[in-house]
């Protein structure tokens, strides 16, 4: 059978600018709202184009962190283990267990009465309440059955105040931050849980999780925890996903070029104003940009150089642009051409 | 054409000297003409720096308007001013000396720490230094870098409190926008800044990352304005006889009045606040002449009310001077018009109009071997003729009748000939908004009669074009090398793969699959008479192979088109594709082998070369359009008539989920239900109750694909994925189902409800938007708002997300625009970083994606 042409690229391809048109040309058929809900089973994520802005943003935080645990093989596929991990995991407040409570600001006390119910469903007991507010400073806690009673050692009425709130939102078991997480299973029978909310470091230390296998969406939180190639990844993972839940084909070095322009010093950079484009060497391909001012009074003071070496800066002047066809360079070999005219 | 020799580009702060130096004119007068409509000597329009009248003469070049480059002047400040762009660096400098000996606060041992730092910094030389300098420096050294000097500095330099150097204590600066400097309260004068950086020395600046060489801090405080020369800030002479001078030379001379007017009270000794009082009108008129947009500042304006557009206007934003006029650039040799079809054309092609082609020009280089074709081309008066001669001294002629023979004569080596588009020539068609690659492509001309541009319809997809009244662009290229670079790289017929994904994007379509269909559906026979016909209308005049009756299969019909030798297997949900040899021996061709995506004219790209690829997509067009032109693909109302068993079910779907709402109902009004984590009890309601009603679509289409069959043509092109969907067909001839507006079930309009038809609060499927009627039998008045409210919010999410995704493109690609492979396959950006030591890991080209996965198989 005859071959055609090499599949390897060809040196000088703006591989840039294709990964960005890769991912850009499909924005305009995505989806401008950031999240379908789809029943009661899953968790709300952002989706479509929001969150490949939030991607390429570096957003600190994404709007609905989101982590994927996997289970060690002993435990995964026994339901009873699996659900005391989820225990563990699943945050629970408790404002979440209260029934009623009222708040007497002169003597400093907050009476909370716990609904048996729901204590009952999270399997906690009003004891470990009450001893779970006691650790918390300058508190008195009495209990009596389901009514547990607090009173706090502060100066004022405003700080006591703000205590009431703190109480409330006190968390009794679980980790910071999780405000809801699932248990499912897979076609294999292997359970593994679900979580709306992310601490990849907290939930890495229970026992029986795996990890190894922790995903979360949190592209910061994961560089904090597994640095910045695994940050890279995620990235690039993301991106990818993103794009082909929308039912978009992407081949898999677009976004991974975008991940690693992102993130190849070392720490997260943002495509845009405040990271990649406007960090970039050259004077004019930043004015060309955006700021264009602030950026031609800055290079002033700091007496910078235009190596007009990039794209944006060759146009602008009238040059042909280094890469594709104007990278190449022809060179004579002067003697070479000494013999030739001497022949001449 | 390029310019050459620049190296670089290297920013400084102009010298009051400087600016003297470059000056040839110091202006005085604040004015522009006299009375005679003559140029004031000393005025603004002196005729020392250019002039743009046609008649007269610059008095420092002696050239004319259009030859004279326009000469700078100058203005003396009796008083300084600051700079308002730099008011910043004015704060940082006073921030970070010494309020009495004008050092840096920073002890020497602390700046000889920081000067390697500050070095590599700059220079970038870190490699070899790091080496050398200790650990400690060297974290300062990674601080430096990773935060940007100024960063680091400052925060070391602000909790500084007394002066290392000569222990004063030192005072809290404040800036009051934009230019008001507080030292402790009081306010320091744009003078005594002045003096006070003029007192920072050489070797002070070097820590705080400024270069010497380029910036002098007291010259970021303005005694001499530089004035820019008259061609810059051209004034236009109105119908009426009136000038109207430009918003520049206005500001201009707001400034000179001011000027002069503080020169005078000062002389006359007037009260020191009457001298202060203009002092800071002088200060915000050339506040507004640099940045008419100063925050804190109010705007001047015209006497039209429009506010004036000063020197920071000229430069900013998308219809600013670099991105209007030095990132856009505009072209010669080209055209625009609306495009239609052509199905006679291949997708290589382009028809062009006579009167296009008559107008654009090629440039034909006269050598010594071409000198006769040269002769004879210029000697032709009709269409394919020459427009313009260029002489070797780049003087152009234009070709007329009586200077023909004239221009024959002098004809020599080295003339350019610019001759008329004529068929084979390559031109660059582009559809807006140019999104991708293969928004531009290049194509063969073809001249043809009409008005409309041409193209093949399978390549519109790349363009995403259709024929409503799109229009599209054309460029011809006019060096060899651009013309060359488009020949090899930007043919559609190479580019029928796509570089995102490495799917076919040239393909056939709709028509053409429902005839690809019948052509290779198993009993599909033809005659000899029909198979003559079929092959020789796509200049095929060979005959497969004969089945046992006589007649021709349509397997073996479409066989001809597929290239000697060549072996397929793919199995594509349920239909096994079998070529073996170059005979198609199983399988119904459909849209997932020739339509987007399509596997075969992807297998026939890679394996037999875009020519195969581009005339098997052309051929089983025809092919297919031939067959179908003897078959005929009929829908009536017939296909869209449901039986009784559709109408039950009809019912049955509709009274299940209207069943399923009204429990979630009951439920949420019992306050039964659970709330979602995040979400109100009301919100979790609504999107429960959005799901299960959206499912009627579902279930109304597993109801049709079991019911229809191949005997109903509207679903046989759903099935062949020729044109619609099921649920076209669901919404046709069953019911409509929710519609939603911004992702949600309908609800405002009137209090608590949707129209006033409605009670308050009515929560029932009907009230917020679930359409029970079909297209079939028509919507009912309160269905059809609903549906309206629907298409409205579709409508402006699309508009929405255009302005949103096309920034995001215009990011991402400012982003990542300097990047390209290097000859060892690494990827860099232009100030040479390394961003991936092999492309993709593994240097393959993503349109050789699907071919390469292929291979590994």
């Amino acid at each position: 059978m005859e071959e055609k042409g090499s599949l390897k690229v060809s040196p000088g391809e703006a591989v840039g600018v294709v990964a960005a048109q890769s991912i850009g040309e499909p924005g305009t058929q995505m989806i401008l709202r950031s999240f379908h809900a789809a029943g009661i089973s899953s968790l709300i994520t952002t989706k479509g184009l929001p969150r490949i802005i939030e991607i390429v943003d570096a957003r600190k935080r994404p709007k609905f962190p989101m982590m994927h645990v996997v289970l060690e093989d002993s435990v995964a596929k026994k339901y009873e283990s699996v659900r005391a991990i989820w225990r563990k995991i699943e945050e629970v407040k408790v404002s979440s267990v209260l029934r009623s409570f009222s708040e007497d600001l002169r003597s400093q006390t907050m009476t909370l009465e716990l609904d048996r119910e729901k204590l009952a469903s999270y399997e906690i007991t009003a004891h470990q309440v009450a001893s779970k507010l006691e650790k918390r400073e300058a508190t008195e806690v009495s209990q009596d059955d389901n009514i547990i009673r607090v009173k706090i050692k502060s100066k004022d009425m405003k700080s006591a105040r703000t205590a009431f709130v703190h109480i409330r939102n006190a968390s009794i078991i679980g980790v910071a931050g999780i405000t809801k997480a699932l248990v499912q299973q897979d076609e294999a029978g292997v359970f593994f849980i679900t979580t709306a909310g992310s601490n990849i470091a907290d939930v890495m230390m229970i026992d029986g999780v795996d990890k190894w296998h922790i995903y979360s969406n949190d592209i910061f939180e994961v560089m904090r925890v597994y640095g910045i190639e695994a940050a890279r990844t995620l990235i690039a993972h993301e991106l990818y996903e993103t794009m082909s839940d929308e039912g978009f084909t992407v081949s898999f070095r677009h976004p991974s070029l975008v991940a690693d322009t992102m993130t190849y010093t070392g720490s997260i950079k943002s495509i845009g104003r405040h990271g990649v484009a406007g960090e970039k060497e050259s004077v004019f391909a930043r004015a060309a940009y955006e700021e264009t001012v602030k950026h031609f009074t800055n290079a002033g003071v700091f007496g910078e150089k235009d190596m007009l070496k990039g794209v944006a800066e060759n146009i602008l002047i009238g040059k042909q642009i280094g890469v594709g066809t104007g990278m190449v360079r022809l060179a004579i070999k002067k003697d070479e051409l000494k013999k030739v005219k001497a022949k001449e | 054409m390029q310019a050459e020799g620049i190296d670089y580009i290297r920013f400084t702060i102009v010298s009051p000297e400087t600016i003297k130096k470059m000056s040839v004119a110091k202006l005085i007068v604040p004015d522009t003409y006299n009375e005679d409509g003559y140029p004031i000597d000393g005025g603004l329009v002196d005729q020392r720096l250019g002039v743009i009248d046609p008649g007269l003469k610059c008095k420092t070049c002696g050239g004319r308007a259009k030859t004279c480059p326009g000469h700078f002047g100058h203005i003396e400040l009796v008083r300084p001013v600051i700079h308002p762009e730099f008011a910043k660096t004015i704060y940082l400098l006073l921030q970070s000396t010494c309020r009495q000996c004008h050092r840096v606060l920073l002890s020497e041992e602390q700046i000889t720490e920081l000067r390697p730092a500050i070095k590599s910094y700059v220079s970038e030389e870190d490699e070899e230094r790091e080496a050398i300098v200790p650990t400690d420096q060297q974290q300062m050294q990674q601080q430096v870098m990773d935060e940007g000097s100024k960063a680091v500095l400052l925060k070391k330099i602000r909790s500084v409190k007394k002066c290392p150097h000569c222990s004063a204590q030192q005072a809290k600066i404040k800036l009051e926008r934009p230019t008001y400097f507080y030292a402790d309260g009081n306010r320091i004068k744009p003078d005594e800044i002045r003096d006070w950086m003029q007192k920072i020395s050489d070797e002070d600046l070097e820590p705080l990352g400024m270069d010497k060489t380029a910036t002098r801090p007291e010259w970021l405080v303005l005694t001499t304005l530089m004035v820019p020369p008259v061609n810059v800030r051209p004034s236009i002479t109105l119908e009426s006889g009136e000038r109207s001078e430009d918003d520049l030379t206005h500001k201009l001379v707001d400034i000179m009045r001011i000027n002069q007017r503080l020169e005078q009270d000062i002389d006359a000794g007037a009260p020191q606040i009457i001298i202060d009082d203009l002092w800071e009108l002088l200060q915000y008129q050339v506040t507004t002449y640099f940045n008419n947009e100063t925050p804190g500042v109010p705007v001047a304006r015209h006497r039209s009310t429009r506010p004036l557009k000063t020197l920071a206007q000229r430069l900013k934003g998308k219809e600013g001077r670099l991105r209007y006029n030095l990132s856009g650039k505009r072209v010669n040799f080209s055209a625009r018009t609306v495009i239609s079809s052509d199905a006679s054309l291949t997708i290589n092609q382009v028809g062009i109009p006579r009167r296009i082609a008559e107008n654009l020009t090629v440039p034909f280089y006269v050598t010594l071997w071409n000198m006769e074709h040269a002769k004879a081309l210029l000697m032709r008066n009709e269409y394919p003729m020459v427009i313009n001669v260029i002489s070797r001294e780049g003087i152009r002629k234009r070709v007329a009748d009586t200077n023909r023979e004239e221009l024959i004569k002098a004809l020599a080596q080295g003339f350019v000939l610019e001759r008329q588009l004529v068929d084979g020539d390559i031109a660059l068609f582009n559809r807006q908004p140019t999104l991708h690659r293969l928004s531009i492509m290049a194509h063969t001309v073809k001249v043809l009669p009409g008005r409309t541009m041409r193209l093949h319809v399978s390549v519109a997809f790349p363009y995403n074009a259709d024929f409503d009244g799109d229009e599209m662009n054309l460029h011809v290229p006019q060096s060899i090398e651009a013309q060359a670079e488009a020949r090899y790289l930007m043919q559609p017929k190479d580019m029928i793969l796509s570089p995102r994904d490495g799917r076919t994007v040239m393909f056939t379509e709709e028509d053409e699959i429902a005839g690809a269909y019948f052509l290779t559906k198993d009993d599909a026979y033809f005659t000899k008479d029909e198979a003559c016909l079929m092959l020789s209308s796509i200049g095929i005049n060979e005959l497969p192979k004969a089945a046992k009756n006589g007649a021709y299969s349509g397997k073996s019909i479409f066989s001809m088109l597929l290239p000697k030798g060549m072996d397929f297997d793919e199995d594509v949900k349920g239909n096994h594709m079998v070529i073996k040899n170059g005979e198609l021996k199983e399988g119904i061709i459909d849209a997932k082998l020739i339509g987007l995506g399509g596997t075969l004219i992807q297998h026939i790209f890679s394996h037999y070369g875009s020519d195969a690829a581009m005339y098997f997509i052309l051929n089983s067009a025809k092919l297919s359009l031939r067959v179908l032109l003897m078959e005929g693909v009929t829908i009536s109302i017939r296909d869209y008539y449901n039986t009784e068993f559709v109408n039950n079910e009809r019912v049955r779907i509709i009274d299940e989920v209207t069943q399923k709402a009204a429990l979630l109902l009951e439920k949420y009004r019992n306050k039964q239900l659970e709330a979602l984590p995040g979400y109100t009890r009301k919100e979790t309601f609504e999107t429960e109750t959005l799901v299960a009603l959206e499912e009627a679509r579902a279930l109304a289409s597993k109801t049709l694909e079991k019911v229809l069959d191949r005997s109903n043509m509207a679903y046989l092109m759903v099935l062949v994925h020729a044109r619609g969907s099921v649920l076209n067909l669901v919404q046709t001839s069953m019911f409509l189902g929710q519609q939603a507006v911004r992702g949600k079930r309908p609800s405002r309009g009137y209090a608590g409800r949707t129209l006033p038809y409605f009670k308050r609060n009515d929560r029932s499927p009907l009230a917020r938007g679930f359409i029970r009627s079909s297209f079939f039998d028509g919507l009912s008045p309160v269905e059809f708002y609903m549906h309206a409210m629907g298409a409205r919010d579709s409508g402006m999410t699309k508009s929405l997300v255009t302005a949103v995704s096309g920034y995001l493109q215009r990011r991402l690609i400012n982003a990542l625009q300097d990047l390209y492979v290097d000859e060892n396959l690494s990827v860099k950006d232009a100030s040479g970083a390394l961003i991936q030591t092999i492309y993709g890991g593994d240097g393959i080209d993503p349109m050789q994606e699907q071919v390469a996965k292929e291979k590994r198989k």
